[in-house]
Order: C-alpha cells, then sequence, then structure tokens
C-alpha cells in the first residue's frame, strides 16, 4: 500500500506542529534564493563575457543538412555553419555580402550569371570551396532520390526542375557549370535580377562531398554526416554538439576564410517551443534573444523603460492549408465559407497582439511595389451563403475535420479563436484541434494527413515569386494537393518577363486565382515580436530576418554605458 | 405461532451492521465528514450547475473581453451581455465555466479511471489469492513487471500512436492503477481462505467461482473501499499531468490540469487563471484524501489504534 499514509490525521495535530517549522523553511529558502540571485553572475553575463551568444530558436531541427531541411529554425543554424555564394547583409536586406563568391556578373538579360570563388575559402577541414563543390551540391539536392523537401528553390537553373522530376536523367545538362575550381557559371530557366538574393537561401549552401559520401551515398538523407564530429562545413562556426531538445552549440571554425572578423566566439541554439517558457528563460538570463514573445506579455515589455522588446515588419504570411484532396475541404465553396467566416481584425488586435496586419491577400505588402490583390474580406452573410453552395443546409450537417497545429500555446489560441468563429458564423460544430510536435507536424503536412493545418510562409527573398512559386502544381512546399492549370501558366508567363511591373501584374492576376480559389485561408501577416538582450550589437531590424551572426556582437551593457 | 413471534423480538437487543458501525465511526471524524460533504458539492456541482441556464458555454470566445476581472460585466462587440464570476482568459472565455466543464473531465476520468483499476485488481487479485500455488506466483511476477515499466512512457507512446482521445486517457490509467489493488486484495484473500466460513463452503461443494465472488470479495470490501478513495485522487493527479504535458485532452476542452497549465503559462498577467483552478483541484484532492483516511478509520477500527 505505497499511497496510503500509516498514520491517521488527527485534527489539529497538523495546523499545530507543523505550521511554524514550514514557515521558517519558506523564510530560510526565501532568504537564500534572494542572496544567491543578487551575487551570482547569469548565464548571459558569463556567456556575454565569453562571446557566446545564446540564442532561443524555436521547435528542435528536423536536420542540420541544407538539402533537408525547410524551416526557418533549421535554417539559422544552418546559416551560422555554412556559407553559399552570396550572403546576407547585416543591415539591408536589398544589399549583398560578398561570400564563397569574391564577385559576380551576369549577362544583358540576367539569365547567365557567373560567380568568381575566392581561393582562400575553406572547409572547417582545410579543404579548399570550390566550384565543384557547389555544383555537387546543387546536383544532390535537385537529385530525385534525395526527394529534398525544397529542391523547387532550384528550379531558377536551366532543367533544374526537369532533373528534378526525372524527366532528364543527365544532370550536365542543368544550367550550373564549373569553369574551373574558381569560375561557376549559372544558366537560368527564365531571366533572374534577383537572382544573387536568391543564391543567399540554405538550399543554395555548398556540402563537402568527402563527407557525405564517407557516410552513405549522395542521395542519402539523415545520415552521420550531419553529426557533431563528424560534419565537415564552410561558414564563419562549426557544429560542435547537438543534444535533442537541449542545446546545438557552434564554435568558431577556424579554417573561415575571413575568420579574423568573426566576432562571436560561438553560438548555443536553444529549441524552446514554448514560448512562455522562453520568455521565462530570458528573463531569468538564460539566453541573449527569443524566438517569440507570448502574446500576453507584450503590452507589459512595451511599457518598460529600455525595452528589450522588438518588433519590426517581417516578410511573412500566417495561413491555414487545406487538403484539397480529401472532405470536407475538397469543397472550394466550403473553404470559401471558412475563408470568409474568419474575423481577422480580431485575430490580430486580440490573440496575436504584435502589431501584425490582417492577411487579406496571400503576399504580404512589403515586396517592393508589387500590390497584392485582396480577394477575400470578413464577410458572414457570403461565408453562410457559400456553405450552402457547399451543399451543408447548416453547419451541423458539415462532418467532423480537423486543424493540426505544431505545439505552441500561439497556435492554440490562434486555432480555438477560428473554431469558435466557425462555429458562431457557420455553425460548424465538429471541428477538433490537434496539436502534434514540430517534426511530426511537418510530416504529417507532406503526406496530407490532414485537412486543415496552421502554416506560415517566410519569403525567402524580396519577391513576390517567393511566396507565389510554391503553390504551382506539385512544388515540394505546395502540401495541399492543390493544383490549377491557369495558376501554373500565369507563373510560367511571369517568369520569363524581366520588366518588373508586367512581371509583377502577371504575377498579381495568379494569386487572385488562388485567392478565389482558397487551397489556403490567409490569416495575418507577420512581425517579428522577439526579446533581445541589451548585451547584443550590431542587431539590426532585417525584413526576412536572417542576420549573418559573424557581425553580431556582444558588449556588456553596463560596462559601455561607464 | 402468532404468540410467539409477537414475543421473541421484545427480548433480543437488536445487531447494527458492519456499514452502520463504520458509518457512526465516521461520522465522528469532523475532518472526513467535511471532506465528504466537500466533495459531493462539489461533484454536483460540475456535473448538474452546467445544466442551468445563463451558464455561459465555456468554449464560446470573447477575444475582446479578454483577461476581465472577476464579477465584471461588460457588453461584447457582438453586443451580447457577458458577465463574469470568475473573470475571463485570454480569449475571453469564462472561468468559472471553463472550471465547471473541466472538473467534469478530471472527475470523470477520476472515476472511470479507478472503475476500471478496480474491476480489474479485485477479480485479478482474488483469482490470484485464492487459487496460489504456482498460478499466483505467475500472476504476481506478471504484477511485478507491470509495475516496472515507466508509467509516463507508456502513454506517451500509446497517446502518439492512436492520437490523443480521452477514452485512451481513462484505459492507460485505469490499466496501470489495478495493480496495487490487486495485491491488497490478494493479500486479503490470502488470509481469509484458511478460514473456517471457507472451508464451510468448500464442503458444501460449491465451485470457486463462487466462492470467490459470494464469500471472499464482500469480506474484502474494507481495504477495496479505501484504497479506491485513495485512487481516485491519483488517477486525478495522473490526467492532470497529463494535460499539463498537453497529452491529456484536447483544445478548445480543458480540464483542471488542462486549465492549470494554460495558467501557469499566463500567471505573470492572469493569475486568476493559475490560482482559480488549483485551489478547486488541490481541495478536492485534499478531500478525498481525508476522506480516505478516515474511512480507514471506520472500516478497520483495529488498525486505527495502533
Amino acid at each position: 500500500m505505497p499511497r496510503s499514509p500509516r498514520h491517521p490525521t488527527r485534527q489539529g495535530q497538523l495546523t499545530t506542529m507543523t505550521l511554524p517549522g514550514l514557515r521558517g523553511w519558506v523564510i530560510a529558502a526565501l532568504v537564500v534564493a534572494g542572496l544567491t540571485s543578487c551575487r551570482r553572475e547569469s548565464k548571459v553575463d558569463v556567456a556575454t563575457r565569453e562571446k557566446i551568444l545564446l540564442l532561443g530558436n524555436g521547435g528542435e531541427p528536423k536536420a542540420l543538412d541544407p538539402h533537408i531541411v525547410s524551416s526557418v529554425g533549421d535554417s539559422n543554424i544552418l546559416r551560422a555553419t555554412f556559407e553559399g555564394l552570396v550572403t546576407y547583409h547585416p543591415e539591408n536586406d536589398m544589399l549583398h555580402e560578398p561570400g564563397v563568391a569574391e564577385r559576380w556578373e551576369a549577362n544583358a538579360d540576367f539569365s547567365e550569371w557567373r560567380f568568381f570563388l575566392r581561393k582562400n575559402a575553406k572547409w572547417s577541414n582545410g579543404d579548399p570551396v570550390t566550384a565543384h563543390d557547389f555544383v555537387y551540391s546543387f546536383n544532390r539536392i535537385l537529385h530525385p532520390k534525395m526527394a529534398g523537401p525544397y529542391a523547387s528553390m532550384l528550379y531558377f537553373l536551366k532543367n533544374g526542375e526537369a532533373f528534378n522530376k526525372g524527366k532528364i536523367e543527365d544532370f550536365s545538362l542543368v544550367g550550373v557549370k564549373a569553369i574551373n575550381d574558381f569560375e561557376l557559371l549559372c544558366t537560368l530557366e527564365s531571366p533572374a535580377p534577383y537572382f544573387p538574393d536568391v543564391v543567399k537561401h540554405t538550399t543554395w549552401l555548398p556540402v563537402h562531398k568527402a563527407t557525405i559520401e564517407k557516410f552513405g551515398a549522395m542521395t542519402d538523407s539523415y545520415t552521420e554526416w550531419q553529426k557533431p564530429g563528424n560534419q565537415v562545413s564552410n561558414g564563419a562556426f562549426m557544429l560542435t554538439e547537438w543534444r535533442i531538445n537541449d542545446q546545438i552549440k557552434v564554435r568558431r571554425n577556424p579554417h573561415y576564410w575571413d575568420a579574423a572578423n568573426v566576432k562571436p566566439n560561438g553560438i548555443n541554439f536553444y529549441p524552446i517551443d514554448n514560448n512562455f517558457t522562453e520568455e521565462k528563460a530570458f528573463r531569468n538570463g538564460l539566453i541573449h534573444y527569443t524566438y517569440t514573445t507570448p502574446e500576453n506579455l507584450i503590452e507589459g515589455y512595451r511599457n518598460q523603460e529600455n525595452t528589450p522588446l522588438r518588433i519590426e515588419t517581417y516578410n511573412g504570411s500566417y495561413f491555414f492549408r487545406c487538403n484539397v484532396t480529401r472532405p470536407p475541404t475538397d469543397n472550394a465553396d466550403f473553404r470559401r465559407a471558412l475563408a470568409y467566416a474568419v474575423n481577422r481584425e480580431i485575430i490580430v488586435k486580440y490573440v496575436t497582439r504584435g502589431g501584425q496586419q490582417p492577411a487579406y491577400g496571400f503576399t504580404p505588402p512589403s515586396e517592393g511595389g508589387y500590390d497584392p490583390p485582396n480577394v477575400i474580406s470578413y464577410d458572414p452573410d457570403k461565408a453562410r451563403e457559400y456553405l450552402k453552395k457547399a451543399g451543408y443546409a447548416s453547419g451541423a450537417e458539415v462532418p467532423e475535420f480537423s486543424i493540426i497545429i505544431n505545439t505552441s500555446e500561439a497556435h492554440k489560441s490562434i486555432a480555438v479563436a477560428i473554431q469558435d468563429m466557425w462555429k458562431k458564423t457557420l455553425g460548424i460544430e465538429k471541428v477538433k484541434i490537434e496539436n502534434q510536435e514540430w517534426k511530426v507536424f511537418q510530416q504529417t503536412v507532406l503526406d496530407l494527413k490532414y485537412d486543415a493545418s496552421r502554416a506560415g510562409w517566410i519569403g525567402d527573398y524580396v519577391d513576390p515569386n517567393t511566396f507565389l512559386s510554391m503553390w504551382t502544381t506539385g512544388d515540394s512546399n505546395n502540401n495541399t494537393g492543390w493544383s490549377n492549370s491557369d495558376y501554373d501558366r500565369l507563373m510560367k508567363e511571369s517568369a520569363l518577363i524581366s520588366e518588373t511591373a508586367k512581371r509583377y501584374e502577371k504575377m498579381a492576376e495568379a494569386e487572385a486565382i488562388l485567392l478565389v480559389q482558397v487551397p489556403v485561408l490567409p490569416l495575418y501577416w507577420y512581425t517579428r515580436v522577439y526579446l533581445l538582450h541589451p548585451d547584443v550589437k550590431n542587431w539590426h531590424p532585417l525584413l526576412l530576418d536572417n542576420h549573418p551572426y559573424k557581425h553580431i556582437d556582444l558588449k556588456p551593457a553596463e560596462e559601455e554605458a561607464k | 405461532m402468532p404468540a410467539d413471534s409477537q414475543t421473541a423480538p421484545a427480548t433480543i437487543e437488536k445487531g447494527t451492521s458492519l456499514g452502520r458501525d463504520a458509518w457512526f465511526r465516521l461520522r465522528k471524524n469532523h475532518l472526513a465528514m467535511a471532506s465528504l460533504w466537500f466533495f459531493v458539492v462539489v461533484v454536483l456541482l460540475c456535473f448538474f450547475l452546467p445544466l442551468v441556464p445563463g451558464i455561459p458555454d465555456p468554449n464560446v470566445t470573447h477575444p475582446d473581453l479578454q483577461s476581465m476581472a472577476a464579477f465584471s460585466k461588460a457588453t461584447s462587440m457582438e453586443g451580447q451581455e457577458v458577465s463574469y464570476l470568475l473573470g475571463s482568459d485570454h480569449l475571453g472565455r469564462d472561468i468559472f465555466s471553463r472550471m465547471l466543464y473541466g472538473g467534469r473531465i478530471s472527475l470523470a476520468v477520476g472515476f472511470l479511471a479507478t472503475f476500471v483499476s478496480l474491476t480489474i485488481g479485485v477479480i485479478y487479485g482474488a483469482v490470484s489469492g485464492f487459487i496460489g500455488g504456482r498460478l499466483d506466483s505467475v500472476m504476481m511476477r506478471i504484477v511485478d513487471i507491470l509495475y516496472a515499466l515507466p508509467f509516463m512512457i507508456i502513454v506517451i507512446i500509446l497517446t502518439t500512436y492512436f492520437g490523443n482521445q480521452l477514452w485512451l486517457l481513462f484505459v492507460c490509467i485505469g490499466a496501470v492503477e489495478w495493480l496495487t489493488m490487486s495485491r491488497i486484495v490478494r493479500g486479503q484473500v490470502r488470509s481469509l481462505k484458511g478460514q473456517e466460513f471457507i472451508e464451510a463452503a468448500r464442503s458444501l461443494g460449491l465451485t470457486n467461482w463462487r466462492i470467490i465472488f459470494r464469500h471472499l470479495i464482500p469480506n474484502t470490501v474494507g481495504p477495496v473501499i479505501i484504497y479506491t478513495t485513495l485512487t481516485v485522487p491519483a488517477v486525478m493527479r495522473l490526467e492532470a499531468i497529463l494535460s499539463f504535458l498537453g497529452l491529456g485532452v484536447q483544445p478548445p476542452d480543458a480540464s483542471w490540469g488542462s486549465l492549470i497549465k494554460e495558467g501557469a503559462d499566463r500567471m505573470a498577467s492572469d493569475p486568476g487563471l493559475l490560482v482559480y483552478p488549483a485551489i478547486i483541484f488541490g481541495m478536492t484532492l485534499f478531500s478525498l484524501n481525508f476522506l480516505g483516511d478516515g474511512l480507514r478509520d471506520a472500516l478497520d477500527p483495529k488498525s486505527s489504534k495502533d
């Protein structure tokens, strides 16, 4: 009988005997806690002194292989350990920083790009980084056997798509060529004046051929090569420790060509998927930076003096994917009913509370001159009308379906609010909310085993193409089963136009189709809401939020004040 | 004959049953009685108060009326007048009504899972103890093995495999909690089976099943009742732990455990979200434990005199 106490409790005994003792202990504990917290320097102070950046990073990464990952948190880590041809500028998304390529030039119509690689770029084992490494990497991600979820980023290359889909088997027909060890020629499918922006992306990072092939074939994913100790990378940092659901440590890469100018000695990434836990970690001096901020604390932080809170425009869109391959979400009228029944003003004002903008289109408004068509609105009457058209006399007839979310209080609140809006305006009773852990969630969405799923898309470069190309038929980030030949045609036509205004017009036309068919329900346009420790210097607001870590400096804030 | 039957009862003192004796002893234990009444009131409130018109739906959101104070009244942007007895949460849902509905789930899990564990445990223990011999050792080794399995990991695996479903919670918890019960019943049965009334039953030619169900199990009822009252809070606490880990009930539904979790996350801005469910949950657990202690004293007076 382990759980039943041996002696009966007698009244009075408990109160008279234990309370004074208990009180004494509590006071003693508080005094001890108070003393220690005053005296001891926090983890952040130590890290600042040692120049180690401690970053909250959302969920546990799916992989640390640039050809497998597709989420923002994962690519944050890869941006520290690998370096592409061109890299991000610390202050301005529109500017380019030379990476492995020292300089680059394009032909007159921007369809052929030549990258001249620096001769001192090295892998973390000392091998030189050559143009052949890039050709090998592009071959790897585009290989049909690799099934890279983000391979479509390389469809910019001539025949890239055909090779990826298995229509041609010879990789030498794909538009990338190493002229010699230090000159890379990229021939594009269609003109792209913004190509240097594109190659900054994670998918264009090089991988080390000898390491990959030491642990498996070229196209094997999730092999041992991505483990600390095995991974050879060419970025400012290299992977030294990866403890699942605990932390990922990267430290200075001594062979990095610009090692002298790398400011931090290392970075620790913490996969904390509960934003409340993360905020507590920040408040207790455990991390320099939070990935997100709980919405109920935004107001409090905003009113603080010298607040660590940052709210910045972010190039991203928050939406629900609908699985169009199975009922009830296969019915376009039903999806329209769902889309028109959501009051987005309420969501951004009361649920997310971080200055987000309600989304009535898919592409965010910050895409340099692109004017997204706003088709969807909040219109309960229209929503009910569409529900009737979908064949349901009332919401009660709608069969049970579920919204899946990845584990996060913020996503849960949004899902619950929307579920209730559907109930109030349409009378839909049976909507389940299921939460899944981030890795599982990504797989479920990929396998189309859902009805509606929470999703966010962050632009990979500043151009509406990054938001719209994913909805073409069979794109590896489509994940809704949606396919529309007019949409595909318009997107293809837009790619061939080099004049920006005209290209945008075509894309707007395509986006209008997307919004009429609503395989996705746009909800709001992101803002970056995060907490940043004052010790962190050179951290500038960026539309894409891809901070090049080598420029970020750490100095104790108090010292500076003196 | 009529004359006999009239005179006989006058001379024989009327006996009291075991149950009545226990009830008298329990009544003298004020803490246990207070706990009993408290528990009955909580159960009645949770199961019947939501039927009263005017208690708001626990899942209706009014995002514009978020984090309202207790005893407040407001008009939502939809023009609906809403009054909050214990305030509202971050989506404008009524905390009081969420606690009532949450209590339904927590209590239902407590009762049903205990019932499952009671049924399995009593039968398993009685059979094992009565038959004895090799079967007894095999059955008890199985219990030992099951004891050694880490419960949390089993539940996590089951929930990821079958998805988060409420019935799974009942089954999982019930299937694990019967182990101790079966040991208690086995011990009782082993000491009872050597006694004369069992010999008598045997000599009358009763089947084993009949002896177990008619003669042995009724005699183990004291320890079983005591242990049951202590199992209910243990099970409720397990459910709370699971909900706290996000494996219990699914949103928007709530149990006390999940309410406490939500409250713990938001305690910096809305302490009420944590305080109210934690108080009611804590008091319910206390009352069940006190009641269990009181029942033990009442049903087994020998042990309380030690």
